[in-house]
C-alpha cells in the first residue's frame, strides 16, 4: 500500500494543474472575507457572517474551494483515461483497489490540509478587517466550521468518483457543475409550485443542498414563499451528502475492477 | 518464461482473441506477428490483466496482477505516448518508479540509455513519435526486468533507431531475458526474432522458430534458365512438377527438388544456363499464413488506363 501512496503522491505533486487549482481555490475563497471586509467592516461581525467568511462562501451557495478540489479529484482519475496513462499506471500498480484507495487517501489528505489552510487564511483576513472575530470554539460557529472541511472532502470524493465512473474529465466536470447549480436549484424552485408540491419532501435529499446544511447557521434561505422542507440537521444532512458520494464512488470502484483499462 | 493459456476475448459479436495458448522462452527474441486487427494488442493487454477476458498468463510462474512491484519483473510498452502532456518525461518515470521502489538514479540511467538524457526535463507533448517510443522503452526497462513485453516498439523510429532497438533487444535476450515483441514489420522480425507467434483473427496460425515458419508456409522453388526452356518445361510437367515461366523466360519449378531437376536435365541432354534455388522470404510466408485472416482488406489499386483521354 505504501508503494501506491508514494505513486499517487508523486503523480499529484508533479502536475502543474494541482498547484494552480489549489492556488485559485485559496484565492477565490479568500475573496469572500475580503469583500465582506470592504463592504461592512464598520458593522459588528456576527456568527453567521464569520462562518460564511471562513468557509469562503460555501454555506452561502458559492463553494469555490470545494469545486476546485473536486476538479483535482476528477483529474486524479479522469486524467488517467484522458491521457492514456491508465496503462502505464496499471502496469506499475496492477492491484486496482489498492490504486483507487491510494488516490482516495492522498487526495483526501491534500483536500483537508488545503481546506484548513484556507480557513486559517480567511480567518486572518476577517481579523485584519475587524481586529477581532467571535470565538470559533463556541457553537453554532464551531459545528459549522467542522462541517466545512467534511463538506469539501465529500465534494472532492464525488469528483474523484465521477472521473472514474465516466473514465474522463469533460463528463465529470459537466455533472459536478450541472447538478448543484442547475438541477438541484430547478427541483427546489419547482417544489414551490402548488401542483408540484410532491417535490417538497424530495428537496432535503438533494445531496449538494444537504451538503450546504452541514455548514449553515440559521438554515438555508430557499427564497420567498418557500414551503417548510423539514431539512435534516447538520449530521443528517451530512449523511445524505456522504451517502451520495459513497454511491458514486462505490459504483465507479466496482466498475473499475471489471472494466477494460 | 511467459506461459499464456487459453486467452480469450470477445467484443459483442466479435471474437478478438480465440483461445490462444503459447509459451515465450527466455534467451531468445520471440516475435508476435499478425495483420492489423488480428488481436495482437488485445492479447498483450489480456496477458497483463488490463482487459477482462478468459485464460491465464504467468510470468515466471506468477500472474501479473499478483506481482508486487511488477516493473522489476516485467517491463511493458503498450501504447505510444501514454504520458501526461505537461508532466516532464523524468517526472513521468519517477512517478512509475515510486510505485516499484526504484530510485531516481535508475530513472536518469535509463533515460541516458534510450538517448533521452538531454531532454529528460522536457514535457512529452513536444516529443516526436520516435522519442515517445524511446520514453516508453525507458519505462519498460526502468526496473531492469527479466521479461519484456513490447507492442510495436519500432513504430516511429528512424532507421538508426530501429537498428539500435534491434541490437538492444537481441543483447537483452542474450543475457537470458524473455523478450516478446509484436511488430507488423516483417523484415524487422526476420532480422530480430528467433521464434514467432503468428495469429490471424485472434487464432493461432503458427508458434515455433522462424525457419520452420518459412518452411511450413512457403515452398522453395527452383529457377532454371535454358535455351530449350519450352521443351524442358513440358518434360518437367510430365514428371509431376509445377512450372511457371517468368517474364525473362526463366522457369520457376515447384514440387521438385533441385537435384531432381538437375538429373532430369542431364538425362535429357538439356543445356542449362542457370539452376538455382529461390528461398521464400518471411514476408512470403506471412502472406501465405495470414492471407485469409486479414481483418481489414484494402481494395487493389486500379491501374490507370493507358492511351485514354486525359481529364480536362
Amino acid at each position: 500500500m505504501l508503494d501506491a501512496l508514494r505513486y499517487e503522491w508523486t503523480r499529484l505533486r508533479t502536475l502543474r494543474s494541482t498547484y494552480w487549482l489549489i492556488g485559485s481555490g485559496l484565492l477565490a475563497a479568500a475573496a469572500i472575507p475580503v469583500i465582506f471586509g470592504f463592504a461592512g467592516s464598520d458593522e459588528p461581525l456576527n456568527a453567521e457572517m464569520t462562518a460564511v467568511g471562513i468557509n469562503g462562501g460555501a454555506s452561502f451557495g458559492i463553494p469555490f474551494l470545494a469545486v476546485f478540489m473536486a476538479v483535482i479529484g476528477i483529474f486524479a482519475t479522469g486524467h488517467e483515461y484522458r491521457h492514456g496513462t491508465i496503462q502505464p499506471t496499471l502496469t506499475a500498480l496492477p492491484q486496482r483497489s489498492r490504486l483507487i484507495l491510494a488516490k482516495v487517501l492522498v487526495v483526501s489528505t491534500v483536500t483537508l490540509v488545503v481546506t484548513l489552510a484556507s480557513m486559517a487564511l480567511n480567518a486572518a483576513v476577517l481579523l485584519a478587517f475587524w481586529g477581532e472575530v467571535p470565538s470559533l470554539l463556541d457553537d453554532p460557529l464551531r459545528s459549522s466550521l467542522i462541517g466545512y472541511p467534511v463538506y469539501t472532502l465529500i465534494y472532492m470524493l464525488i469528483g474523484l468518483g465521477l472521473g472514474l465512473l465516466f473514465r474522463g474529465v469533460p463528463s465529470a466536470l459537466v455533472v459536478i457543475f450541472l447538478m448543484p447549480l442547475i438541477i438541484e436549484n430547478v427541483i427546489s424552485g419547482l417544489s414551490i409550485i402548488p401542483a408540484l408540491d410532491w417535490l417538497v419532501p424530495v428537496v432535503k435529499f438533494l445531496p449538494f443542498t444537504a451538503g450546504m446544511l452541514m455548514m449553515s447557521i440559521g438554515g438555508l434561505d430557499m427564497g420567498p414563499g418557500a414551503p417548510d422542507y423539514d431539512f435534516f440537521g447538520r449530521l443528517g444532512s451530512g449523511v445524505v451528502f456522504g451517502t451520495f458520494a459513497a454511491l458514486i464512488l462505490a459504483s465507479a470502484w466496482t466498475l473499475f475492477k471489471k472494466r477494460d483499462a | 518464461m511467459i506461459t499464456a493459456k487459453d486467452l480469450y476475448k470477445r467484443y459483442r459479436n466479435t471474437v478478438a482473441v480465440d483461445h490462444l495458448s503459447f509459451e515465450v522462452r527466455p534467451g531468445v527474441v520471440t516475435g508476435f506477428l499478425g495483420p492489423n486487427g488480428s488481436g495482437k494488442s488485445t492479447t498483450m493487454r489480456l496477458m497483463l490483466g488490463l482487459d477482462a477476458g478468459g485464460g491465464e498468463t504467468r510470468f515466471d510462474g506468477e500472474r501479473f496482477t499478483s506481482i508486487r512491484r511488477p516493473m522489476n519483473q516485467v517491463g511493458t510498452l503498450l501504447e505510444a505516448k501514454p504520458f501526461h502532456p505537461t508532466r516532464s518525461a523524468r517526472n513521468h518515470l519517477k512517478m512509475l518508479a515510486s510505485a516499484n521502489g526504484i530510485d531516481d538514479a535508475r530513472v536518469d540511467e535509463v533515460m541516458e540509455l534510450v538517448g533521452l538524457g538531454q531532454v529528460r526535463r522536457k514535457k512529452p507533448k513536444g516529443y516526436s513519435l520516435g522519442m515517445a517510443q524511446r520514453l516508453g522503452l525507458a519505462q519498460a526497462l526502468l526496473g531492469d526486468p527479466r521479461i519484456l513485453l513490447l507492442d510495436e516498439p519500432t513504430n516511429g523510429l528512424d532507421p538508426h533507431g530501429i537498428h539500435w532497438m534491434r541490437d538492444l533487444l537481441k543483447n537483452l535476450a542474450a543475457e537470458g531475458r524473455t523478450i516478446f515483441v509484436s511488430s507488423h514489420l516483417l523484415s524487422e522480425m526476420q532480422l530480430m526474432a528467433d521464434e514467432l507467434v503468428v495469429i490471424g483473427k485472434g487464432n493461432m496460425l503458427f508458434n515455433g522458430d522462424v525457419d520452420t515458419f518459412v518452411r511450413e508456409f512457403t515452398q522453395t522453388t527452383v529457377v532454371v534458365r535454358s535455351p530449350s526452356a519450352i521443351e524442358f518445361k513440358a518434360r518437367l510437367e510430365r514428371e509431376g512438377a509445377t512450372v511457371s515461366v517468368e517474364d525473362d523466360g526463366a522457369l520457376v519449378v515447384s514440387d521438385m527438388k533441385i537435384d531432381e531437376v538437375g538429373s532430369l536435365a542431364f538425362s535429357e541432354q538439356v543445356e542449362l544456363h542457370q539452376l538455382s534455388e529461390r528461398s521464400a522470404s518471411l514476408e512470403d510466408a506471412f502472406m501465405s499464413a495470414t492471407g485469409e485472416s486479414e481483418q481489414f482488406v484494402a481494395q487493389e489499386p486500379v491501374k490507370p488506363a493507358t492511351g485514354g483521354a486525359q481529364n480536362a
